[in-house]
């Protein structure tokens, strides 16, 4: 978490390979994904991330299959395997009944969840997320969070979240905060409850406050 | 101030202008190579009647000028459009800035001057340039001799450009002018946020409606084969309408047709991008199949234009041989004698001659050419029917054809008392005409005159007896001369070879007798006498290849480039709203090289598409095409294979430039 201009984005970038790193190194997996070439890159990208935007990035072209088997397609997987990977995957987030809609015939849940499945059908040790619930409605969100708890626990799916939401936040298991592109705090949940979580990311962010705390 | 911001907006979005750059200066450029050619004569040694030649062709290519000013305007009003476009976002700042509409409409006006300019003098210098070249191209067509060389360039072309393309200028100045006042502010910021919802067809519809579309191109095909297209008749009209509306549905309906063939074979639709590049086309293809329809109509017009214009040259050339088989020919309806009456007038046409013969066409009442050709009723070519039966057939003197084949230097023939024998020149131009009278030499029918058969002499003659340009004898009879004895004379022909240099003899006779003609215009009781020398049926013959050729490439050239330009724009344009799509293809894993040939195989297919179905369009064109003019014995295969080259690099330098546009649009952030 952090405020706008803290330096979440250009994190979940040097991650995901889309910036490059000026200086330290990036390992996941045991990998430095900092001294990858291009084509390893590519590689990398494929089969270690997936990724979840606000604004969905669904292909507006290709339906809802379309756009959970690309990835699957890049990579070259054999088209049956690959098929039933994505009805499982539907099943699992509840999109089976719209897999042949396009994208603008869908709201914005039935998107994202669209977009959940794209980002975890390739079974990456990561998943990329940058608000993605700050286009959704409450419900929508709150579905959605579910859906992503449920992949974390269940697939041991690994979610590096951005967020500006402290609600959006209590559903993580670990919370960093980033200020001035600097680590300022981290808390973890443990075992305390969602509602006790979420009190104690208020507490933090009022201690961080906003960015207006030490400016006097 | 604006002229400032205009000129580093230039500078800034030069790359993404070179298409619109290299459009406008092609545009220029061709424009004033073609209205340059009369300025080519500077060059060349050239008969008066190759001038006036070159005078009919820059007469003719004026008027073709402002038909071709209209295209070209109509292009670039188009493609300035597609730029405002693309800026959509940026004039939304202005505005946001607070600049008024009309201040943004005079930084656009301030651009497309800067523009204007800019493409004018590179068009200009280029087409000066190459314009050096056609020369060379010109006297080839004219089969004249050149001087040594000369720079060439064309005040009067130089300036007609500039006023042309100015005129266009300030029309593309009112149109953005025009369409900026329409825009609102809203619509602009969000530009970039355009949502556009793809437009899905029923399968089954689109099915259907691609049947109906190969029908149409079938039965249109069909009808074209059979029918030919030597007659502008209604069904002329059902063909093209036919052709048009078929290449309409099949555009509307080949890409969803295409997806879903495709589609059935999971395998091959699942693999690597190749769903990701179907769609992209589908998605496009919906809402521009009108666009795509109307080039390739543009470039099945193209494909039909410039192999005319390239094979008018090995269909005309091949006449000139046997009309024009001595220097100069005079003509003269009755009896009239042509050396004499020149000799009146105080013109001594003989002491421009080396050797001549000066005979008579005679023919008899109620003998007509049905005397021939009733005979083989069936063989008769089709054209122009009834001029082979009903007119007149006219009868030759021996001696006189005798005479004549000693001065072409022939052998003379000789002919039995009851032997006469067929003449025909055009015979030699006409394949269909030469056998239908080479049937009836080797079936021995008799020739009936007044009652009595005659043998036919058992060759063809085909030996022209004048030089002209205008007509051949289809039929005559040499005949002895006893027969014609009180016949009645149709003609008096004069020909005669000129004495040596006989080139320059010829150019000579032509000058003195434009003088003669005009010293004696409208005197009383005046006897008409047409004449013509073989220099002078030589420059008609290539001045008219000249004129087809020059029109032909001329228009195919335009043509080529506007399909050629709109298409690449079109694509470049799109370019930017793909950019998104392309960006979540690198996120998800897609390596750089699948992502450049999927962007590759898309433009290319968008670009081979028209050009595909043109060409089919063509094959069958041409065909016909060449059914018809086949009697010049036109080789259209090297025309073809030229005005493939043609469309190859114009076309394809379209698409390399679209192709790297696009590129450094989709992957600028990288």
């Amino acid at each position: 978490m952090g405020a706008s201009g803290s330096g979440k984005t250009t994190l979940l970038n040097c991650i995901s390979t889309i910036d490059r790193v000026t200086a330290g190194h990036i390992y996941i997996r045991g990998k430095d994904i900092t001294a990858l070439k291009s084509r390893q890159l590519a590689k990398f990208r494929r089969e270690e991330l997936g990724f979840l935007f606000q604004d969905y990035n669904l292909l507006d072209t290709l339906t809802a299959f379309e756009n959970i088997i690309l990835p699957l397609s890049i990579s070259g997987v054999d088209h049956r395997k690959a098929e039933e990977m994505v009805h499982q995957v539907a099943q699992q987030l509840q999109i089976t009944d719209i897999l042949s809609k396009y994208p603008y015939e869908m709201s914005g849940g039935q998107r994202q969840r669209t977009a959940a499945a794209r980002a975890i059908i390739t079974n990456p040790a990561m998943i990329l997320a940058d608000e993605p619930t700050g286009a959704l409605d409450s419900k929508s969100a709150r579905a959605l969070l579910e859906n992503l708890e449920n992949l974390n626990k269940n697939l041991g799916a690994t979610i590096l979240m951005v967020t500006h939401d402290a609600f959006t936040a209590s559903y993580c298991s670990r919370i960093l905060f980033i200020k001035d592109g600097k680590l300022f705090n981290e808390i973890i949940r443990g075992t305390q409850s969602r509602k006790e979580f979420f009190n104690k990311v208020i507490d933090v962010i009022t201690v961080l406050g906003g960015d207006t705390a030490n400016v006097f | 101030m604006y002229f400032k911001l205009s000129l580093k907006n230039i500078k800034k979005s030069f790359r993404d202008y070179a298409i619109y750059f290299l459009t406008l200066c092609f545009s220029v450029s061709i424009f004033y190579i073609f209205n340059s050619i009369e300025a080519q004569k500077a060059m060349m040694v050239i008969s008066s009647s190759v001038n006036v030649f070159l005078q009919t062709i820059s007469q003719v290519m004026n008027i073709i000028s402002v038909f071709v000013s209209f295209i070209l305007a109509f292009l670039i009003i188009y493609a300035n459009r597609f730029l405002i476009r693309r800026r959509k976002k940026e004039l939304g700042i202005y505005m946001t800035l607070g600049m008024e509409k009309g201040k943004m409409a005079k930084l656009l006006v301030c651009e497309t001057f800067l523009i204007g300019i800019l493409s004018l003098g590179a068009g200009l210098l280029f087409g000066v340039f190459i314009s050096q070249g056609l020369s060379v191209v010109t006297a080839k067509l004219f089969e004249v001799d050149m001087t040594g060389y000369q720079f060439i360039f064309s005040p009067s072309a130089f300036i007609k450009t500039i006023l042309y393309f100015g005129i266009i200028f300030v029309v593309v100045m009112v149109f953005s002018t025009f369409s900026i006042s329409q825009y609102k502010l809203i619509d602009l910021i969000q530009a970039d946020r355009k949502n556009e919802k793809p437009s899905i067809k029923n399968p089954v519809v689109t099915v259907i409606l691609f049947i109906l579309s190969l029908v149409c191109l079938g039965v249109a095909y069909g009808m074209v084969l059979k029918n030919g297209i030597a007659i502008f008749d209604h069904r002329l009209v059902i063909e093209m309408v036919l052709g048009a509306v078929g290449t309409f549905l099949f555009f509307a309906s080949l890409s969803g047709f295409f997806l879903k063939v495709i589609q059935s074979n999971k395998k091959r639709y699942l693999k690597g991008l190749n769903m990701f590049i179907l769609r992209q086309i589908n998605s496009r293809i919906n809402t521009a199949h009108l666009s795509i329809s109307f080039i390739c109509l543009m470039l099945f017009c193209t494909i039909g234009i410039l192999s005319t214009g390239l094979g008018a040259n090995t269909a005309l050339s091949s006449g000139s041989r046997f009309s024009a088989p001595y220097d100069a020919s005079f003509y003269v309806p009755g009896q009239v004698s042509i050396i004499d009456t020149f000799k009146e007038y105080g013109f001594d046409i003989l002491s421009y001659a080396d050797g001549y013969a000066e005979f008579s066409l005679y023919q008899q009442e109620n003998v007509t050419k049905g005397l021939i050709f009733d005979k083989v009723k069936d063989m008769i070519p089709q054209e122009n029917r009834a001029r082979l039966e009903n007119t007149p057939i006219a009868f030759i003197r021996l001696s006189d054809y005798n005479k004549l084949l000693v001065l072409q230097g022939e052998e003379a023939i000789s002919l039995k008392d009851n032997q006469v024998a067929l003449f025909s020149d055009y015979a030699e131009l006409a394949q269909d005409l030469k056998d239908c009278l080479e049937t009836f030499i080797n079936k021995k029918y008799p020739v009936t005159l007044a009652g009595v058969d005659y043998e036919v002499y058992p060759k063809l003659q085909t030996k022209g007896v004048y030089t002209t340009s205008s007509s051949d004898i289809i039929v005559a009879l040499v005949v002895p001369d006893w027969m014609t004895e009180g016949s009645e004379v149709q003609s008096t022909i004069l020909s005669l070879n000129c004495t040596s240099p006989r080139k320059t003899m010829q150019y000579k006779l032509e000058d003195d007798l434009y003088a003669f003609q005009e010293k004696y215009e409208g005197v009383k009781d005046e006897i008409l006498i047409k004449g013509a020398t073989s220099e002078m049926v030589k420059s008609i013959m290539a001045g008219t290849k000249a004129i087809v050729a020059f029109v032909c490439i001329y228009l195919g050239l335009i043509f080529l480039l506007a399909s050629a330009a709109v298409l690449a724009l079109q694509q470049i344009s799109e370019a930017a709203d793909n950019r998104k799509r392309y960006e979540v293809l690198q996120k998800l894993g897609a390596e750089d090289k699948l992502i450049n040939s999927a962007l590759f195989k898309q433009i290319a297919i968008y670009f081979i598409l028209p050009l595909a179905l043109a060409a089919v369009h063509s094959v069958v064109g041409i065909k016909v095409a060449n059914d018809v003019i086949a009697v010049g014995g036109l080789n259209a295969l090297g025309n073809i294979v030229i005005t493939a080259i043609l469309i190859t690099l114009v076309y394809g330098s379209y698409f390399m430039a679209t192709y790297f546009s696009s590129k450094r649009i989709l992957l600028r952030g990288k």
